[in-house]
């Protein structure tokens, strides 16, 4: 978790205007935009009385400043550069900070990365226009296992069926976990159960240790219809916090496809249906532990090497 | 009553480091039997059959074997089956499953389209499963014919399917109940199949039968043969009924994925009256029965991804599928030693192992 780069928020989330909170697993960030339009992430606490900085405010030179005494930081560093009622132009010891986080942004997302000195991920593709965020209770490791069993749980996708049956299950694919399930049209049709064909198949190639998920639908033609990203990143007391962006293409073969473009074509749920989940049989999820713990074995011979 | 024998079907035609994997031993027996773990098993150099002939068309469909891609179109009247959609071109990483331009080895026989799963170079006609009551050049009618699917790994299907005394409880509504006079199960196997045949004596008659098939007695006697083919997953379902007419089935289990199992069967009906509902209405039993399979084997999948210390339970009944298990295992093995030969010839008549005359 420590050297990953996790998509914590979209990038109009973030704004020089108001910082905002986010969390990764039980570390909370607080994250906002200087007036260069640069992001900056320190632990949510200001380090004088433990405060979240993210009730504070970003000062005209982009520091954070902390709302209970004042104390301001340097988004960078973390590195304490003035506390107002002090009158002093003295210079803080270097323990005088906030821990400081790396940050990069790329594809529409503001990443975190709890090492700062982390190397900065390879930039992302252009940011895809639709987006939205979801807070849903369901642990991290569940979220993504019923996105691989029945992505029904926890997104649609205008017009789409997704079918129990896969063209390909999951597998490793240049360092991500990647699958295909066969989908219908909704409405009126042959039961997937008694299908020959299927005539649109979603993709889904998903980073092993962060989640992050490229999804791609098609149709029998290998034509794109749909690409989104979704970002589900750990968060306190076990919530998911989920961040996608989406791209209908302008050139859909076909009249239900085309359909897709009548409303919001893409949605992540909220919630669960627990029932549901209860009984949602392990499929294609089931060796997905085996397979992180092959590529994390790999890179980590890799990086000794 | 139930007797259960056993017996090879050609003991000495192997060479001599052949082992029959089904050992007298029963502990080393049981062992094995209780090492099923069906879902890591991936067996190679086979011929599938992944498409009805009639489905294989101008337009590329897409079908997969363990997940391994596979685009079937024709070109004039051949059939041509790919690694990568020919609007894709070779985008991707070739596998060592197709040629050099990406082409799978495919023959079309009985109707179907068959695709190599394995070193193209070991594909030959000869392993092409006999399947002697269906017509060589295909041609069944439409009404014969269909696609279900199991959410299962497909050797959990044919181990269903093997062991026909789930047939009676699960299917009773379609094919009768478990009430008889005898019954007597014989298994015989081969390195490369097994046949089970389960012989009942004035069994309740299958309600099909009874309500369409024009059947008046209260009991029959029934001959029903399973005889799998373990490489490529498909077994012939046959029986024989008196009074009744002989049911005809091709049962392939394709392993789309290790978790999913796609059948494209031919129920041949073509010796039942024409003017007998039975013709029409037995072959699309199948979309009933199939659910009923996937019903209580779908649950089961998962329980058989990991191996387990808890050991199943067994029954006499539960010899064919016990020897399934064994004989599947012994492939897997022999192919992770890097032995793909055939040693049974898989494409050699097989009427008179399963009974059939031909009417």
């Amino acid at each position: 978790m420590a050297e990953a780069w996790w998509a914590v928020a979209r990038s109009e989330e973030v704004t020089s205007a108001k910082p905002i909170n986010v969390d990764i697993g039980d570390q909370p960030i607080v994250l906002w935009r200087d007036h260069q339009g640069v992001p900056h992430a320190l632990e949510d606490r200001c380090p004088h009385r433990r405060a979240p900085l993210s009730l504070g405010c970003v000062l005209g030179n982009g520091m954070i400043q902390c709302g209970y005494h004042g104390w301001t930081y340097d988004g960078k560093t973390g590195h304490l550069k003035d506390i107002p009622n002090l009158k002093s132009d003295a210079k803080f010891p270097a323990l005088y900070r906030a821990i400081p986080f790396g940050v990069a942004e790329s594809g529409g997302f503001v990443r975190v990365c709890l090492d700062a000195k982390a190397p900065a991920p390879e930039p992302g593709a252009k940011a895809l226009p639709l987006s939205g965020s979801a807070n849903v209770a369901l642990e991290h490791e569940h979220y993504i296992a019923a996105l691989f069993d029945d992505p029904s749980l926890v997104l649609a996708i205008r017009g789409v069926r997704f079918t129990p049956y896969l063209l390909a299950e999951l597998a490793e694919q240049n360092g991500k976990l990647v699958l295909e399930r066969s989908c219908q049209w909704a409405g009126l049709h042959w039961p997937s159960p008694f299908s020959s064909d299927f005539p649109i198949t979603l993709r889904i190639s998903t980073d092993p240790v962060t989640g992050e998920c490229d999804l791609l639908l098609r149709d029998d033609g290998f034509n794109p219809l749909l690409t989104a990203t979704l970002a589900p990143v750990p968060a306190a007391r076990g919530v998911t916090q989920v961040r996608w962006r989406a791209r209908l293409e302008d050139n859909r073969p076909g009249v239900r496809a085309k359909l897709m473009g009548a409303g919001a074509p893409f949605t992540v749920h909220s919630s669960v249906d627990g029932a549901a989940l209860r009984v949602l049989k392990p499929s294609a999820s089931i060796h997905a532990a085996t397979l992180r713990n092959e590529i994390a074995a790999r890179t980590a011979q890799t990086s000794a090497a | 009553m139930l007797d259960v024998k056993d017996a090879a079907i050609t003991p000495n035609s192997h060479g001599d480091d052949y082992v029959d994997p089904i050992t007298a031993d029963p502990r080393e027996f049981a062992a094995k039997v209780n090492a099923w773990v069906p879902h890591d098993i991936v067996l190679k150099d086979a011929w599938f059959p992944l498409a009805h002939s009639f489905a294989v068309t101008k337009k590329p469909i897409r079908r997969a074997i363990y997940s391994q891609p596979y685009f079937l179109w024709r070109e004039g009247d051949t059939a041509i089956a790919a690694e990568f959609h020919p609007s894709e071109g070779m985008t991707g990483t070739k596998s060592a499953y197709s040629d050099a331009v990406g082409r799978y080895p495919v023959i079309e026989k009985y109707g179907y389209a068959w695709c190599w799963f394995g070193n193209p170079a070991n594909a030959a006609p000869e392993h092409i499963p006999s399947l002697p009551y269906l017509p060589e050049d295909g041609g069944l009618p439409m009404h014969m014919l269909g696609t279900v699917r199991f959410d299962c790994t497909a050797p959990l299907s044919l181990e269903n399917l093997i062991d026909l005394t789930h047939a009676d409880f699960l299917h009773a509504d379609v094919v009768g109940d478990e009430k008889m006079d005898k019954e007597t199960v014989e298994v015989f196997h081969d390195s490369e199949t097994i046949t089970m045949v389960r012989t009942c004596v004035n069994k309740s008659v299958a309600p099909i039968m009874k309500i369409f098939g024009g059947v008046k007695a209260d009991v029959q006697q029934v001959r029903q043969v399973i005889r799998i083919y373990l490489r490529s997953h498909a077994a012939i379902a046959y029986g024989r009924f008196s009074p009744g007419d002989n049911v005809q089935l091709f049962h392939p289990c394709v392993p789309e994925t290790r978790d999913r199992t796609r059948l494209d069967y031919a129920m041949n009906t073509s010796n039942v009256k024409k003017t007998n509902f039975f013709r029409y209405l037995m072959p699309k039993a199948s979309y009933k029965v199939s659910r009923q399979d996937s019903f209580m084997t779908s649950p089961q999948s998962p329980r058989y991804m990991q191996p387990e210390k808890r050991k199943d339970l067994h029954s006499p009944l539960d010899e064919a599928g016990q020897k399934y298990r064994v004989l599947m295992l012994a492939l897997a093995e022999r192919q992770a030693r890097g032995d793909f030969a055939y040693r049974d010839n898989v494409s050699a008549d097989c009427s008179e192992i399963i009974g059939y005359d031909g009417k």
